[in-house]
Formats: C-alpha cells, structure tokens, sequence
C-alpha cells in the first residue's frame, strides 16, 4: 500500500455534532489522546474502532474515512 | 495487553527496580542503585505517569511497538556486544570472557524466543492455513 494513505473527517463530523474530543472518546469507549491521534492522521484506527464511529455519528465508514492512493508517477 | 496484563507489568517492573536497589546496596555497588533509581525515575515519568489514561487500541498499539523496537535494539546489541568480547578478551580480563558467554546464551535465549513467538502467532493469525 504505498504511497496510499487513509484520512478522516473525524474532526468535521465531531464538529457537526458539537461534541467535545472527551465525550467522543467517552461514548466510543477510547482516550481523549486517541481521539486526537486519529483526528491528526497520526494514528490509522482498526477496523472495529472505525465502525464503531461511522455507526455512531449514524453514517457509512466511508463518509468519515476514505482511501486515498498517491497519484504521483515516474 | 490488556489493562489487566499491563497493570501487571508495570507491578513487575516497580518489583524489579526495588529489588535491584535493594541488592545493589547490600552489595554495596553505589553505580547499580543509582542507575536502578534512574532507570524507575525514567520509567514512572515515560510510561507510569501517561498509564493513568484509558488503556485503548492505540496504548495497546504503542505497546507493541515499544516492545518490538526495545527487542530490535536489545537483542544485536548484546549479541554484537558478546562477540566483541569473546573475540577480544585477554587472559587477564577472563571475567569479561565469562561476560561475553553470558551475553552470548542470552542473546542465543532471545532469538529461540523470537521464533517460538513468531510460531505461535503465526499460527494464531491464520497463518499455515494452506
């Protein structure tokens, strides 16, 4: 997967939402720290995890996260 | 590792560091105590202090990592350690050539490990499925 790269709109949707980075983290059942990790693209959550947020913002995985190839060619 | 485990872990090193003072100072070893209060300052100000949070899928993460990468430095460390003075020792430093055989056992120890590991999680991850 090089070059490949999964970002996120955690922040837009918790924005959304009016919710605080603490009560995310509470109702998703992770640290503060691991809301901000991900929503800093510096920690790729499991799959599991990513579900668990789709599912409570009430969208599809795909809404939140996406899969972004590098485009760039020799 | 779980909350559980980690809690256990970190028991086990706070055990450790309290022995090892403890023994340093019977043997009157000045050097051991001081490197062994270090080592616990160390450890309560990277690890202790930040273990108060919730132990999620990112904790765990990080410690899998710490873990390999303490494993990735340790293990060539010594082993490049011991053959450097089991190569080098001389008569009058045969403490150090018994330094080097224990090194070398140990790191021999760490790699059947590794691979018993690297078995059983293969296994456990699907692997050997064909």
């Amino acid at each position: 997967m090089e070059g490949a790269a999964i970002k996120n709109k955690l922040k837009v949707y918790r924005a959304m939402h009016d919710l605080t980075q603490e009560h995310l983290a509470e109702k998703i059942g992770v640290s503060r720290q691991t809301v901000i990790a991900i929503e800093s693209d510096k920690y790729l959550p499991s799959l599991g995890l990513a579900f668990k947020i789709a599912r409570y913002f009430k969208v599809n995985i795909e809404d939140i996260f996406s899969y972004e190839e590098d485009t760039d060619e020799d | 590792m779980d909350r559980k485990k980690f809690i256990l872990f970190r028991v086990g090193v706070i055990v450790f560091i309290i022995t090892s003072v403890t023994v340093a100072v019977t043997r009157n070893s000045a050097l051991l105590s001081i490197v062994s209060l270090l080592t616990g300052l160390f450890f309560w100000i990277f690890v202790q202090s930040k273990a108060k949070n919730r132990i999620d899928e990112r904790v765990t993460t990080v410690q899998e990592k710490a873990a390999q990468m303490t494993y990735l430095i340790f293990t060539p460390t010594i082993g490049i350690g011991s053959i450097v003075l089991l190569l080098f020792a001389r008569d009058e430093y045969y403490y150090l050539e018994s330094l080097g055989m224990v090194l070398a056992y140990l790191t021999l120890f760490l790699i059947v490990l590794y691979a018993i590991s690297y078995h059983f999680l293969d296994r456990k991850y699907g692997g050997s499925g064909d």
